[in-house]
């Protein structure tokens, strides 16, 4: 037979462009890397299997830690199911917590996607700016919920704390603050030619590829797809939230769409405390069996949970489909297809915002 | 204590090479050993370098209570990392697991059944500070006078 590659090149799983372990094994020709290949398995938990028999209270948990950057969102995806089986209602003050809260969340995790993009294409300088602009974001998480991560803050019916009014000027000008310092970084990242170079036309993705893999989140927005959870959420379209998406579809975009998306956050979340009025944070009510799927857009695109309760209150079966599975699989088979320089394959991997704990569970 | 002692003893005081593990952890604490990382804690101002090459590291953090593919790399992994050298764990998971050990559990903890542990930082996840004290005072006490400490044992080994 034969070969028609010169080297198969494996990154990973300990690489130091990766949060998390995963083995990228390439097939080059030259410079040139022909085809991908991921390999993955390497933090695999088995969640859903431990959640099957346990009573719902701890599924709460587990969802949280299925995934430590997004954890709020598993939280409230989780606990919106299970209010959905049972007919519990939520006031307005909880859902427009829940609200604030989810896209603090969205603000920091995607401060971090564009942080570990800056790190892989060698731009530390911008990487640490992101990073610390993330510890404003991280601030204003701790004040509203008590914790940095895992805070276990949406429960049933509601919200477990309430925001006073103190804290919500805090969190009003931490937004200001990272507003002003984001309109310098995007003005850095947009025209540092380095960062161009490294960046544009790059990891395309053709329409094609994206509407064949079904790929979800910015990835998907960024190629021109208008696909995202909220815009079948009430609250959100009255918070004012419209649709971006972008077209090239390369690395430069996806990491434009997310600062994009951070500029929508700042501004749902200072609507959402404008909308803030005095009244109950939590309702009751009692939980009943039932099966139920429920879709809300995390930070990486559409979490699906699909879960079934029976009248004991124990879980008897649930699957999560989370955001990372098509968008590795994407990023693997159609952006790293051809790329001209096996420099590239980490960049463009991360460009795609994987979580491999997120993927495995 | 000779000179070449003392000398040693001061660079690696102010240079320890840190390379994290996730041995399937939910990502939680690897942020947070990001977040170290962010000019406002600044760990390179105490000397720590975050290469995340296993080759090259001193310190080895551990995140995770051990997914089966790592039972058999991690050990492989720590006979790589060069000599002086020390395993910190983050979190919950590597000591007990946290509430990944439950009947039908897919991970074996703790890490400490597979390599040598020298501190452990409990939390689901811990604070960066905790994060960065437990680097620094485990450092001091492995790294200092390494050589002499390694003599005394082989001569205690032989008399």
């Amino acid at each position: 037979m034969k070969k028609v590659v010169d080297v198969s090149l494996p990154v990973g799983p300990i690489h130091p462009c990766f949060k998390e372990p995963c083995r990228i094994k390439c097939e080059t020709r030259g410079e040139r890397v022909v085809t991908t290949e991921v390999e993955l398995g390497y933090v695999k938990k088995g969640i859903e299997k431990i959640m099957i028999g346990r009573p719902w209270q701890e599924t709460i948990f587990l969802a949280e830690r299925v995934c430590g950057i997004c954890s709020v969102v598993h939280n409230t995806v989780i606990v919106e199911a299970l209010e959905k089986i049972s007919g519990i209602t939520v006031p307005r003050r909880a859902g427009l917590l829940r609200l604030i809260l989810n896209e603090l969340d969205r603000i920091q995790s995607h401060l971090l996607a564009n942080y570990s993009y800056c790190y892989t294409i060698e731009h530390e300088t911008l990487g640490m700016y992101l990073l610390n602009l993330r510890e404003t974001a991280m601030d204003s998480l701790e004040m509203m919920t008590g914790t940095r991560v895992m805070a276990a803050y949406v429960v049933p019916g509601g919200v477990r704390e309430d925001l006073s009014a103190d804290n919500a000027a805090k969190i009003l000008e931490a937004t200001y603050h990272i507003e002003a310092e984001l309109k310098r970084f995007v003005r850095m990242f947009e025209t540092g030619p380095m960062i161009g170079l490294r960046s544009k036309g790059i990891g395309v993705l053709s329409m094609e590829d994206a509407l064949a893999s079904g790929v979800v989140g910015p990835t998907a927005r960024a190629a021109g797809l208008s696909r995202d959870a909220r815009k079948e959420d009430p609250l959100y379209l009255e918070m004012g939230w419209h649709m971006i998406t972008r077209t090239e579809s390369d690395n430069y975009a996806r990491i434009m769409l997310r600062f994009d998306e951070l500029y929508q956050s700042l501004t749902l979340i200072r609507n959402g405390i404008a909308a803030l009025e005095p009244g109950k944070i939590r309702n009751g009510g009692e939980m009943k069996a039932g099966r139920i799927k429920h879709t809300i857009e995390a930070p990486r695109g559409d979490l699906t949970y699909d879960i079934e309760i029976d009248s004991a209150g124990q879980v008897v079966f649930v699957s999560i489909q989370t955001p990372s599975i098509p968008n590795i699989e994407v990023a693997t088979h159609a952006m790293m297809k051809n790329l001209a320089s096996a420099a590239d394959v980490t960049s463009t991997f991360i460009s795609a915002d994987p979580c491999i704990a997120c993927a495995e569970r | 204590m000779s000179i070449l002692q003392q000398l040693k003893n001061a660079v690696r005081q102010r240079s320890i090479h840190v390379c994290y593990v996730n041995t399937g952890s939910c990502n939680g604490c690897d942020i947070e050993i990001l977040a170290c990382l962010a000019p406002r804690y600044d760990i390179e101002q105490y000397g720590i370098y975050v290469h995340n090459n296993p080759r090259e590291a001193d310190v080895i953090l551990v995140t995770g209570g051990m997914s089966p593919q790592w039972i058999d790399k991690l050990p492989d992994l720590w006979d790589r990392v060069p000599e002086p050298k020390a395993v910190v764990t983050i979190g919950n998971c590597p000591i007990s697991g946290c509430v990944f050990n439950r009947p039908g559990k897919l991970i074996d903890p703790p890490v400490s059944k597979y390599i040598p542990v020298t501190a452990a930082v409990p939390g689901c996840p811990p604070r960066p500070s905790e994060i960065i004290s437990a680097i620094l005072g485990a450092a001091d006490i492995l790294f200092k006078d390494y050589e002499v400490h390694q003599k005394e044992k082989e001569g205690g080994g032989q008399s």
